[in-house]
């Protein structure tokens, strides 16, 4: 019995709930002024509370039994982002929700969690190593991501098939994939982005690279090549932003200076950085909070709500919840780190991945740091999908703590 | 790498991350709070738009003839209303709650936290009772605004039209963003073709707001405050009188008046009958009596004047005067046999009698038919369709009204087009001479042509607006017309003129409308149908110095001499003399022969 309190993760669990109820009271006083907003609250209380049973039970399984039926289950949310684009309901202009009994299901939220569940599934073996060595394998596992990303990209949400682009390079950095190699992965992203704000940082960064590369003393005319295509990219990148459209081309310039488009895409950001603004060191207080009450901000339960803690909490509010996301985060990692199951280990450090990158999109976007991409704040933001998602993943997260000394 | 060297890296990742979000948080919220705090005191002003009354429209005497009254409109702000009293509020209002949902209902582009307009028109019982409850009725307030108001005893519902509430369809599809949801919008006739000057310019309101939207109080004293601008007013070319005279004379039956200053075009009175009652349109309308004025029969909403597509009949024959010696092929003293009747192929066409050999205006005094089956074939299709084009025909007018439609005058293209090439002939043409076949008319374009002649060929557009007027500035406003000239031969005219003073004051048919203190002319026309025929007549008068021309239709009322001579006589008497030539209730007065 000692046993068995001991092994279980108790923190990561309290960490995950102090989230959730944040997110609690963060829905309802986003929503309490609107027609239906009790109905945000309590759903998200009740699911609440079902992923709860669902994340304890979960944590509780042996591991074999999850492995075991990953591939049934990326096989599932495969077909339900199939048939999404058939028999969905269109919600301004994307088709990515299931109607079913009044609640909206978004397939894609859970094809999240199966993908890293099939990539920590292909990628780890028996005697608890992990292989990575074959090209063949190697391509297995990328076409085990750009699966349901291609899906994702019809519906089409950018944005969600962003996130699953995240995890494949933190995966297979832990999967044992050389620094080299990531690099190079990493390299075209860092160039296209320096690029965009002017030739003389893509130099001067490519130049950087250089150094780095060839300091690795690998191949002379591999790294050359790699170069050569980063140099490509650089140059590409603004032919490409030329190419875009004008529409395209103001929400990219809207990310940098929202005034450029105050009414259109830079609107939110204008207003969410009003309201977090406002809010000050210790905010406005509960429920007291201008632009949140006023419904100056659109979507402010769901892909907005950082805006409402922001203000009525204040810095205090917004740096515990960002500590808290901290600890969340760190905590899967070292999960990861102690668990000698490599199934285990690979979903905890995806699941990291997916919580830091939707963590710093999704505030990055409403502080004007990051371009307005629709993704939730894990665990906070108002959505029934994402929600018992996430709560999934920590239920596994605390799985691994618990069978950390067990291989299989 | 190490296993532990890969977690550390993960960590540092992850804390850089979150001090990336700190820093640019400790920025927002620390060293720009000051700037964002004012900014967010500025979002919780609450911006009330105050409608301005559309603007009057005057006769051309200067009485008011559409006017403004204010009425109780009762609104809603989405953002503060309480969700539980939907039932209570539909009921007090006397809408179904679902109609009051779909009005609360999020539109793109409207402010939640903005009054919705809800019910217009609102007695004063309901709004006492909204003014007693406020407490309970949280965000149900209500506005005066003005409403549209009729003071005469005549409707003209086609010429002034009517504004509605704009429909999401129209709001998604405006040009600019002046619309906003519940606004009013001319949808017909002058409400709509004037629709820019009559709506005016919106004001607003500023007030500062609470957490929980309510009012604490105006903004700046009220110093930013825009007040709206009501509507131009509109001068109008119609006379009061006259219409009220002619709808009068039009009561019970269907058809068409309308009478214009040949001089300049000013349209003095316009009948479409049967019409409807403006009122019906100004406040809520009852969709069971749109829908019922919608499936009339009668089609009520038709507007007669400027829409019909029928043949003329014999007062078409004028124009083939014109056409005749515009083609060359007769002069005003040239002769054409016509010996009662005319065979062309193996058809024989029916005259009213035979007239042996007679000029054009003869030929118009006794409406003889063979003259002009006689002469369409020697002008030929293309002369017809050049020369009628050149009066207006087969096109718009360009009336300022919104509803016009161009009738058909049939060209060689068009009956290539309808019956194929080569598989026609030209005895299609022959009672096209006569203003019957494939030829379809409106009665404006008939009173446009009319004018003409009677002005020896100054073509003026019938238009109703003669003056707008900014409330504001004062600044006065002439709406141009077109105006032209058909450049022919006084003689020409003179010689069509003739033949319909001699119509009414000769042996013609129109003879029973003959006055002895105000010359007239004109022409009877009876458009063949399948049903009873339609009577037409043109005419204006005086005869030598012409005030009026007048176009009356006759919908299934037979001889042009029996329905149309007799009210255009009435109507151009009436407005050269301002005496009533008979009770219309008694048409017996003019002595009608055919």
């Amino acid at each position: 019995m000692k046993d068995f309190i001991k092994r279980f993760d108790a923190l990561l669990m309290l960490v995950a709930f102090s989230i959730v109820s944040v997110g609690l009271v963060a829905i309802y006083s986003a929503t309490f002024t609107s027609d239906s907003g009790s109905d945000y609250f309590s759903r998200q209380l009740l699911f609440a509370c079902i992923g709860a049973v669902i994340m304890i039970v979960i944590s509780y399984l042996p591991p074999k039994y999850i492995s075991k039926i990953t591939y049934y289950l990326y096989g599932l949310s495969i077909v339900l982002l199939a048939l999404v684009l058939i028999m969905g309901k269109k919600i301004s202009g994307q088709r990515s929700w299931f109607s079913v009994g009044g609640f909206g299901i978004q397939p894609s939220e859970f094809a999240k969690l199966t993908t890293i569940m099939a990539l920590a599934t292909f990628l780890s073996t028996e005697e608890g190593e992990l292989k990575l060595g074959s090209l063949k394998n190697f391509l297995i596992a990328i076409g085990i991501v750009l699966l349901p990303v291609g899906l994702i990209m019809k519906q089409p949400d950018m944005g969600t098939a962003l996130v699953f682009l995240s995890f494949i390079i933190p995966v297979f950095f832990w999967a044992g994939l050389s620094p080299y190699w990531i690099l190079t992965f990493i390299a075209p992203i860092i160039i296209a982005i320096a690029a965009f704000f002017g030739n003389i940082y893509f130099f001067i960064l490519l130049g950087i690279l250089a150094l780095v590369f060839f300091s690795f003393k690998k191949n002379i005319i591999l790294t050359s090549i790699i170069i050569v295509i980063n140099l490509a990219v650089g140059f590409s990148t603004n032919y490409a932003y030329s190419k875009l459209q004008p529409y395209q081309q103001r929400r990219i310039m809207a990310v940098f200076d929202p005034t450029t488009d105050p009414l259109g895409s830079g609107y939110n950001v204008i207003q969410s950085k009003v309201a977090i603004g406002s809010g000050g060191i210790f905010g406005k207080g509960y429920l007291q909070g201008t632009q949140t009450q006023l419904k100056f901000i659109p979507e402010q339960w769901t892909d907005f709500i950082f805006c409402m803690i922001g203000e009525e909490f204040g810095f205090i509010g917004a740096l515990l919840i960002i500590i808290l996301y901290v600890i969340l985060i760190i905590r899967l990692i070292n999960n990861a780190y102690l668990c000698r199951n490599g199934f285990l280990g690979i979903c905890c450090i995806g699941f990291a991945s997916i919580f830091l990158f939707h963590l710093f999109i999704n505030i990055g976007m409403t502080i004007g740091l990051m371009p307005v991409i629709g993704i939730p704040l894990p665990l906070v933001s108002y959505g029934v999908s994402s929600l018992l998602s996430f709560m999934i993943m920590i239920g596994i997260g605390m799985n691994a703590y618990r069978n950390r000394n067990i291989y299989i | 790498m190490e296993l532990l060297t890969r977690k550390l890296i993960l960590f540092g990742v992850c804390v850089v991350a979150a001090i990336v979000l700190i820093v640019r948080l400790v920025q927002l919220q620390f060293f720009n709070q000051e700037e964002y705090g004012k900014e967010s005191q500025k979002n919780a002003v609450k911006t009330i738009t105050l409608t301005p009354a559309r603007g009057l429209m005057f006769d051309k005497n200067g009485h008011v003839v559409v006017d403004n009254r204010p009425t109780y409109t009762v609104t809603i702000t989405p953002n503060e209303f309480d969700t539980l009293r939907y039932k209570e509020v539909s009921m007090l209002l006397g809408i179904s709650e679902e109609e009051l949902r779909a009005k609360l209902k999020e539109v793109k582009g409207t402010n939640r936290f903005n009054p919705q307009r809800i019910k217009r028109d609102v007695d004063f019982k309901t709004i006492a009772y909204i003014s007693e409850n406020e407490k309970y009725l949280k965000g149900v307030d209500f506005q005066v605004e003005a409403l549209r108001y009729y003071p005469n005893d005549f409707r003209a519902a086609h010429i002034f039209g009517y504004a509605k509430e704009i429909s999401e369809k129209q709001l998604e599809n405006q040009v600019g963003d002046y619309y906003k949801q519940g606004d009013m919008i001319g949808i017909k006739g002058i409400e709509k073709s004037y629709e820019n000057y009559l709506r005016g310019e919106k004001g607003y309101r500023f007030v500062n707001v609470d957490v929980n939207g309510r009012e604490i109080g105006s903004v700046n004293d009220g110093r930013d405050d825009i007040i709206p601008i009501n509507g131009s007013d509109l001068y109008l070319t119609i006379d009061r009188d006259l219409q009220s005279y002619a709808e009068r004379l039009m009561k019970d039956k269907r058809g068409a008046v309308i009478a214009v200053d040949p001089n300049n075009g000013d349209i003095l009175c316009m009948v479409s009958n049967p019409d409807f009652d403006l009122n019906i349109f100004s406040g809520p309308t009852d969709p069971k009596v749109l829908n019922d004025l919608m499936n009339d029969k009668d089609k009520p909403l038709f507007n007669r004047v400027t829409m019909t597509n029928y043949p003329p009949g014999s007062t078409w024959k004028m124009m083939m005067g014109m056409a005749g010696f515009a083609s060359g092929k007769i002069t005003p003293t040239s002769l054409i046999n016509c010996p009662g009747g005319f065979v062309f192929g193996n058809r024989a066409f029916e005259d009213h009698g035979a007239y042996g050999s007679i000029n054009l205006t003869r030929a118009l005094e006794v409406s003889a038919n063979v003259f002009f089956y006689k002469l369409v074939l020697d002008i030929g299709l293309d002369n017809y369709y050049k020369y009628s084009s050149m009066f207006g025909f087969g096109q718009k007018t360009g009336i300022d009204i919104p509803e016009e439609l161009p009738g058909r005058l049939p060209s060689t293209e068009y009956y290539n087009k309808v019956y194929g090439v080569g598989k026609w002939t030209e005895g299609y043409l022959v009672s096209l001479g006569i203003g019957q076949g494939e030829l379809g008319v409106t009665p404006v374009q008939m009173v446009a042509y009319t004018a003409a002649i009677a002005m020896n060929g100054l073509y003026n557009t019938p238009h109703f607006v003669n003056k707008i007027v900014n409330t504001n500035t004062k600044e006065e406003i002439y709406p141009k017309f077109d105006s032209r000239k058909i450049d022919f031969p006084q003689k020409w005219y003179e010689a069509v003129k003739k033949g319909m003073y001699l119509a009414v004051n000769g042996e013609g048919t129109a003879r029973g409308i003959k006055n002895e203190e105000f010359i007239l002319a004109g022409k009877t026309g009876t458009a063949q149908t399948q049903g009873n025929n339609h009577s037409w007549f043109v005419g204006f008068a005086p005869y030598d110095n012409p005030k009026i021309a007048i176009c009356v239709l006759g919908e299934n009322l037979g001889w042009g001499a029996s329905f149309g001579a007799p009210t255009a006589g009435a109507i151009m008497i009436k407005y050269l003399s301002g005496r009533d030539v008979f009770n219309p209730d008694d048409q017996t007065v003019f002595n009608v022969r055919d």
